[in-house]
């Protein structure tokens, strides 16, 4: 869906976004991740059409229309970090308003803003001033607004800074709705726990340049060098850890009183086999689990910070 | 057939409409309108009241119309580019400007509806004050098309004004920032277009072709319209100035209503110059938005 090859962007002699590479398959959602001033918010403007590139290309679907065109326009949503509202226009006006400017005619626009405001949960405030809403109310009726020219691809800049437990909750609920319906959304956060969550994919940037991008579990285990696998055996642990040693594949992390740690390289078969050849030597497993990586500890990993 | 209406052009009139503060804006310049016009039948009535005079009161009547128009051209000249350099500035300040860009509205046309918006809400106080123009047609001395002139040329220069106004909202990130710079702008082409015949005059020159610049200049713009309703004259044939002072393209432009048409035809010039420079500005794909946010992000450095 969305193809960005060698995206470049200089400021003078400094290098905000460094000839980044990136795709987002059709019916993902993509987090965007990295630490202030990392230049995810201006891959983004770039892709939005609202900051000059200084270089590379960026593309969504098959069409080749340059970025800033009309054509891209109608398949992006954009909502950004930070957005005001007028004063004086009420939910319904806003929402029309938006419509005219990608060439919508009045009644369409009326008949999509009820499903759309049905669907983050603001038909009751239809006809309410957009500047009495509360802030989270505001960001859906942000995505709202993005939605109504129904674009291919939803792009989020940071939709949960500023809002409260609720309001980030409601927001989840709401990107995860959008997600099952298969649209195409990329999402900067720096809640990482909740992008872990909600993402199929991520990318993380760190000053400028992609680190890392894809699959959020292959990111996850490629930075711990395989899957790490928590063991837990009734029986004795001396043979267990003999055992574990003479396996291909497998290095034994710590072992404690009934529990054993082991990093798998293998693949998920791999994994299933060794499980068999435990029972079949006759160790009692009491448990037998995968650890599920943490995004945090990954993304601090590969920014350089201290975890 | 269904017009479609600018976007921004709706949202604006919408929004400006339920705020007191066009109520007010209406009330306030009614009432500058209303005490010139006490002011001027008071001078008339000091004038003609004297027992020697010997003056008819109908011949200083008949300049009520351009004393009242002339204040009305000063307070649009005056609001316009206020109205228009907050426009989008405004957005900027608010942050509602860059989802405006990422819609399919092309910069030209946020820039226009932004001038369309101001205008038309200086021609709603425009209209409201028919009423004490109108008085000036009790006492005769202009027709039914001079007063369509009139209304045409004001919204013209109310669209230079706010293409100005516009221009300086474009390069300025805070309103206060545009409003001084429209100014200065609006006051550097006034003084520009004197500057030849100023320069000619201190030395001892005749004028030559440096009244030509004056063709730039709404003031005289507005003096030449003026002057061919109330006379049927331009002010640079030969009865008002010696026609040897002038050069050959001024005698020439100063033939019956041809200067004023001339005069017009470059305001409208300039004002697609300055709306063009404003879209240019806006333009996320020109260097010079990128420019601006380099600018602010070493400042926050």
């Amino acid at each position: 869906m969305l193809y960005i090859n060698n995206l470049t962007k200089n400021y003078g002699k400094f290098t905000a976004v460094d000839n980044l590479s990136l795709h987002v398959p059709e019916g993902d959602l993509f987090g965007f991740v990295g630490p202030n001033g990392a230049g995810k918010t201006t891959t983004i403007r770039i892709v939005c059409g609202l900051l000059k590139a200084s270089g590379g290309t960026v593309q969504i679907g098959d069409t080749k229309a340059a970025v800033g065109s009309k054509e891209m326009k109608r398949m992006i949503g954009y909502v950004p970090d930070f957005f005001g509202v007028y004063d004086n226009l009420k939910v319904k006006e806003y929402m029309d308003m938006y419509g005219s400017m990608y060439g919508m005619l009045s009644s369409d626009i009326a008949k999509l803003t009820d499903d759309l405001l049905e669907l983050v949960n603001l038909t009751d405030k239809k006809e309410f001033y957009v500047d009495t809403l509360s802030r989270g109310m505001k960001q859906r009726l942000c995505v709202a607004r993005a939605l109504l020219h129904n674009p291919k691809l939803l792009i989020l800049d940071e939709p949960n800074s500023g809002l409260d437990p609720r309001a980030r909750v409601e927001m989840k609920e709401l990107l995860k709705n959008l997600h099952s319906m298969g649209k195409t959304i990329v999402i900067s956060s720096h809640i990482l726990s909740e992008l872990s969550e909600m993402c199929d994919s991520i990318g993380i940037m760190n000053k400028g340049k992609l680190i890392t991008a894809g699959r959020i579990e292959n990111i996850m285990q490629q930075a711990a060098g395989g899957k790490k696998i928590h063991v837990r055996v009734a029986s004795e642990m001396e043979p267990v850890v003999r055992m574990m040693k003479e396996e291909a594949g497998v290095v034994v992390d710590s072992v404690r009183e009934n529990e054993l740690i082991i990093t798998h390289s293998g693949t998920e078969e791999a994994v299933c086999e060794l499980i068999g050849r435990m029972i079949q030597n006759k160790v009692l497993l009491t448990g037998f689990y995968q650890e599920e990586g943490n995004l945090e500890s990954l993304f601090m990993q590969l920014t350089g910070g201290k975890n | 057939m269904k017009i479609r209406l600018n976007p921004i052009v709706r949202k604006d009139l919408q929004v400006a409409a339920r705020s007191m503060k066009l109520s007010w804006g209406v009330f306030l310049y009614d009432l500058v309108l209303v005490l010139t016009f006490l002011l001027a039948m008071a001078i008339i009535q000091s004038e003609v009241g004297s027992v020697y005079s010997r003056d008819n009161i109908y011949s200083y009547l008949v300049y009520l119309f351009p004393v009242l128009a002339i204040v009305q051209i000063g307070i649009v000249a005056l609001i316009v580019p206020i109205i228009t350099s907050s426009s989008i500035s405004g957005e900027k300040e608010r942050q509602t400007f860059d989802i405006m860009l990422t819609t399919c509205l092309s910069p030209l046309r946020i820039v226009w509806g932004k001038v369309l918006s101001g205008v038309l809400r200086i021609l709603f106080y425009v209209v409201a004050g028919m009423p004490i123009l109108a008085i000036s047609f009790v006492v005769g001395g202009m027709s039914w098309a001079n007063l369509f002139y009139y209304l045409v040329a004001l919204t013209l220069f109310a669209i230079f004004s706010g293409s100005i106004g516009v221009m300086c909202s474009a390069m300025s990130r805070r309103s206060i920032t545009a409003v001084i710079r429209s100014f200065v702008v609006y006051f550097v082409i006034y003084g520009l277009t004197f500057l030849p015949s100023l320069i000619r005059m201190i030395y001892g020159m005749d004028a030559g072709e440096s009244f030509l610049f004056y063709l730039f200049n709404p003031g005289v713009f507005f003096e030449e319209f003026f002057m061919q309703i109330m006379t049927g004259q331009s002010l640079f044939d030969g009865n008002n100035i010696s026609s040897s002072d002038v050069g050959f393209f001024t005698g020439l432009l100063s033939n019956g209503t041809l200067w004023m048409f001339i005069s017009g035809a470059c305001i409208i010039l300039m004002t697609v110059v300055f709306l063009l420079v404003a879209a240019w500005m806006i333009n996320p794909m020109h260097s010079y938005a990128g420019r601006k946010r380099r600018k602010k992000k070493k400042g926050t450095e």
